[in-house]
This record gives C-alpha cells, structure tokens and sequence, in this order.
C-alpha cells in the first residue's frame, strides 16, 4: 500500500535520508576525498532546503510544492503520525540551516583526519531526525524522531574513534542520553495508559479537563526527559563536558541544531494544554498557572546559572557551552508566557541561535585550527592578526548578548516586549531576562577585551601557526571561512531588516495556536 | 479479562523496574552493566504499554499502544547497539570499559 502522495509529502526528508545513503554507499565503494561527501551531503541538505522552502509557500517556487497548500495547518486527522503546519516548516528551515553551516565548516577538518564519511552521514541522519520532530503529531512519532537525533548525535560526537576526549564526551552523551529517553518514554506511556492513544492532540486536548494524576506524572517525566535534551538547568551538567570534548563543529550543531529539537518538542506537547487550560475557568485555570509557573522557574533558574557559571570560565568552549545553557532559558520563557507575541519571540530566539551559536562555535573550531590554545586568555591580541575572523566573532557575541542591529537584538526585543505585554507576573520574567542580558554582557565583553585590548607581552613566544598552512585564508579553509561568512551576513541582515521572517513567524505561530485550541 | 491486577500495583512493578534502571544509570561503573540498566529502565516503558494496551477499552488503541510497545522494543536494541558501538571504540583506545576512568572531562 504505497502512497504516491507519500513520497511527495516527505521529498526534503528523502533528500536527506538520499544523501545520507549515498554517503555511505560511496565510503564502500573506495571513495576518499572529504570533499565527494561533504558536495553529497550540502547537495542533499540544499536540495531538501529548496523543497522546506516550496512547502512553506515561498514565491516563485510553487512548481517543487510536494504538500498541498490545503494540507498546511489543517485540523489534525484522528489518528495521524505527522501532520504539517507552517511553523513546523519553518523550524524544518532552521534545522537545515544549522546542519548546511556545519556541513560545509567540517569541510575544513584536517585532511588526514579518519572518519569523515561517517561525520557526514550522521550528520544528516541527524538532519532527518530534526525534520521529522517538527512533522510530529504524535507522541511515539515525536520521540522516535528525537531518538533518530540522539543516537546520530552521540555517535557524532566520537566519530573520529582515535580523540579519548571526543569519545569521552560520546559516552556521557550517551549516558545522559539513554537516562532521558527511558524517562520520556515512561512518561509517554503514563499519558497513553491515562488517555488510550498517542495522538498528542487528543492528549493534549483530554488533559486540561481530566487531568488524572497518572497524566500529569506523565507529563512531569515528559517535562524532566526533554529538560535533559534542551539542557534547562537541573538537568544540564552534561552538556558542558560534551561540548567541550567534542570536535568543535560538532559542538556547534548539538548547541545551533538538536538542542532546538527538544524546544520544538516542548512546543508541541506542553502548548496545546498549556492554551487550552486557559479557555477555562477555574479549577482548571489554576493548573494552567501551576504549569506555566514551573516552566517559569525553569526558565529563570537555567538563564540564570548558566550566565552565573558562564562568568567563571577561563576556557572558550567552555563558557560558549554555559552560555548555550542560558539562551535556552530565554526560549523557555516565551514558552512560559504562551502568548502569540512570546512565541514569535522565543522562536525568533531560536533562529538567532542556531546562526549566532553556530557560527561563534566555528570561529572557535577556526581559532583552534590556527594553532592557538582552548584558554581565553590564548585569544590575547587577536583581533590585531585576525581582524576578519575577530570581527566576525564580536559581532556573535555582541548578538548573543543582545546588542542592536544584530538579530539577537530583535529577538529578545520581542520575546521581552512581549512578556511585559502578558502583564500579571510575567513582567517580573521580563526583568530577569534583562537582568541576565545584562549580566551575560561582562562575560562577552571581556572575551572582547582580551582579543582587542590586551597588550600582549613582548617577551612572550611568537604568534602560533596554523595546523594546515596550506589551508585557503591562511589556514582557515574556505570551508570554515564560507560557514561563519555566511552566519554573519545573516546576522546582520535579519538584525538590520528582521520584518519579512518575524510577520512570517509570527503567522505561523497564530496558525500553530488557533490550531491547538 | 478475568481477575485483572489491579493498575496501581501493576504501577508498582513498572516504576520499580524503572527505578531499578536509573538506580544502575547513575550507579554502575562498568560500562556493560550500565548497558542493562538502560534496558531495564527503557523496557518498564514497554510494559506500561503493553498493560495499558491489554486493559484499553477499544481495539483500535489498543492497537495503538501494542504498536508502540514494538516500536520501543526496536528502539531499545538500537540505542544498545550504539553504546556497544561506542564502548568498543573506548575499550580499543584505552583497553576498560570502566566509566569511573573516563576523566579528562571534569564534570
């Protein structure tokens, strides 16, 4: 029973699983250059970035359409495994986007280095996994995704097999990793005992009036599975340490990619509720506030310690990592406000970090390439012998901090404003969001200090060479140097004219909520 | 069905199961025996939606959640494929699989 419409509806998915195959399939077949893989591997990511962006309804593509406009945002059928709405799509635009910069940033990796065929095709089995979450209309569907991600990721992380670190960092992913599935799969089997199905609409639809203590301990698994996924803080410890020990590009898609995975998963399960509750009076209203203020603390206690650890580290993948762990309290808390100019905030949010976050992880990886050490205290004086590379790392932090003209700005702008807006105590949320911008300044501007304004001692040893001189950029590589191009032009332009994707968003958040109530 | 247990109890045995399993999670050093406590946890999932499924009161989710139990199983024996996987890599490398070992990471 083979639907054509099948293979029309899930062409970026095919594009994706395609390349990753033939990836594969090349590796046996005697192929050695990275770059055969890597051309596959952006090839298959582009090509499913071109249908993402067909399906979403963007001009002048309507011919490569392989869903019906009909079928976007549409009521979910009874029973469904995926259903498409356009903010789904959208997000499927952002994990691409993530995965296409470290596709093409691995380019750079050093030649001899073993296993980048493998690199590639987890890559993009991780990619497929990301794509279909956002697809998810159910909740076996949605965890079967999220597992399709992990597992790619945890092998990604030890890929090279000859690092002690990198396969360190995989091991305690894996751990931590196998710790929230077997919890959020507990958890989804409570809401399956307490509801009969798995359909996360009539879950999400049967709660808010018969929530039985065997559904909300459900959802409590729920919420601590995915806490260890998007790193909220009690359940965020690991994420240092595989950060850190895992090759740097990697670092960057777990940080910029799946880390936004879970987000999209929390959006999925906990907003369909969360709204619904609202419509109702009290008893009822009071387990909105119950869940909204858990969310709330979440939010809070993660931006807050991870810029408070953040401040004490010395070492740069180790503060990016913290700082990682905070922006994702930002996220939260749009999730917590749960209004439609929260949400267009909180996703806006997470595009900003897939390129800021990303792209500050590939300058690092680029920094490390050229010789110089992990401290931040190696980056001394820079800014003077990498002027381009330096400015394009200032300008992601000055993004991550939320300075103007960068996206960052944009997006906590809106996700602030519209906490404020919500009124009642959410304007306190807003004000530990400003709050902890502000503290998460001193931490970038004096990794900013250090690469400009430093002296560098005189009688210090000379300036480090790259690893691979050879390397285009004097030992950058056109890879790294196209990657992190990219992310800043991109930066830079959606923070200077941010209104097509934020009226885009914010539509696609108004449907995605009109279609949960 | 006749004399069913009753669900608490039954409760009882899947969230002991997945106690047990986190309880080795977080416990066991050595790197095999923390892959069987994976499994125990995952499969106290399993057994909730293989119950549930016995007692649901249609056929159609109670197909629903016997699909899912298979999807599980399946998903289990992946996830342990992989961390074999990684733990042969580990053990190439440094010759244990002791996870205490494993600290050029601070945590």
């Amino acid at each position: 029973m083979v639907d054509s419409t099948l293979l029309l509806r899930f062409l970026p998915e095919f594009a994706i699983l395609g390349a990753g195959l033939l990836v594969l399939l090349a590796e046996r077949m005697g192929a050695q250059r990275r770059e055969l893989f890597g051309g596959l591997a952006i090839a298959g990511m582009a090509l499913a970035l071109l249908f993402v962006a067909a399906d979403a309804g963007l001009a002048g593509l309507g011919s490569l359409r392989g869903v019906g406009a009909s079928s976007i945002d549409a009521p979910v059928a009874t029973g469904a495994l995926y259903a498409f709405s356009s903010l789904g799509l959208l997000f499927q635009g952002f994990f691409l986007a993530s995965a296409l910069l470290v596709a093409v940033a691995l380019l750079s990796r050093p030649s001899r280095e073993p296993g980048s065929p493998v690199a590639y095709a987890l890559l993009l089995f991780a990619t497929l996994g990301m794509l279909l979450v956002a697809l998810a209309a159910d909740l076996v569907f949605l965890l079967l995704a999220l597992e399709v991600t992990a597992i790619s990721s945890y092998l990604l992380v030890g890929y090279t097999r000859r690092d002690p670190r990198g396969l360190e960092a995989a091991m305690k992913f894996y751990i931590i990793g196998a710790l929230s599935a077997s919890l959020s799969f507990f958890g989804a089997s409570l809401l399956y005992g307490a509801y009969g199905t798995t359909s996360l609409t009539v879950i999400g639809h049967s709660w808010p009036t018969g929530a039985g203590s065997l559904a909300s301990a459900g959802y409590a698994f729920l919420l601590v599975g995915l806490g260890f996924e998007v790193t909220a803080v009690p359940f965020h410890m690991w994420a240092v340490d595989v950060y850190d020990g895992a090759p740097t590009e990697v670092s960057a898609f777990l940080a910029g990619g799946t880390k936004k995975v879970g987000l999209f998963a929390f959006f999925l399960l906990f907003l369909v509720p969360l709204l619904l509750v609202g419509t109702l009076s009290t008893p009822a209203g009071s387990a909105r506030e119950s869940i909204q203020l858990a969310l709330a603390l979440l939010a809070v206690l993660t931006m807050t310690l991870g810029n408070l650890l953040a401040l004490l580290q010395k070492e740069m993948k180790r503060l990016l990592a913290y700082s990682s762990i905070s922006q994702a309290g930002y996220m939260l808390l749009g999730l917590a406000v749960g209004t439609g100019p929260a949400l267009t905030g909180a996703s806006l949010q997470i595009l900003a970090h897939v390129f800021l976050k990303t792209g500050a992880f590939l300058v690092v990886a680029a920094v490390a390439a050229l010789g110089v050490g992990p401290l931040v205290a190696d980056w001394k004086g820079l800014g003077l012998r990498r002027p381009y590379l330096s400015a394009a790392f200032a300008l992601m932090l000055l993004g991550l901090a939320g300075i103007p003209l960068t996206v960052g700005f944009v997006s906590k702008f809106v996700l602030f404003s519209a906490a404020i807006q919500a009124e009642g105590w959410f304007l306190w949320l807003a004000i530990a969001g400003l709050l902890n911008s502000a503290l998460s300044v001193f931490y970038y501007a004096r990794i900013l200090k250090t690469m400009y304004v430093d002296h560098v001692d005189p009688g210090a040893p000379p300036a480090p060479s790259p690893s691979e001189p050879s390397l285009a950029f004097d030992g950058l590589g056109w890879g790294r140097a196209g990657a992190i191009g990219l992310a800043t032009v991109v930066i830079v332009a959606l923070g200077i004219y941010p209104q097509p994707v934020l009226s885009a968003l914010g539509a696609a958040v108004q449907h995605f909520l009109t279609l949960g109530v | 069905m006749s004399d069913p247990i009753s669900t608490a109890s039954f409760l009882g045995l899947s969230g002991a199961l997945l106690g047990v399993g986190l309880f080795g999670i977080l416990t066991r050093r050595n790197f095999i025996l923390l892959l069987i406590s994976i499994e125990i946890a995952i499969n106290a999932a399993v057994l909730n939606f293989v119950y549930f499924a016995a007692f649901s009161s249609t056929a159609a989710s109670g197909l629903n959640g016997q699909a899912a139990a298979v999807v599980l199983v399946g998903l289990a024996a992946t996830e342990i494929a992989v961390g074999l996987a990684i733990v042969l890599a580990l053990s190439r490398l440094r010759g244990s699989i002791n996870v205490a070992e494993a600290t050029s990471l601070r945590l």
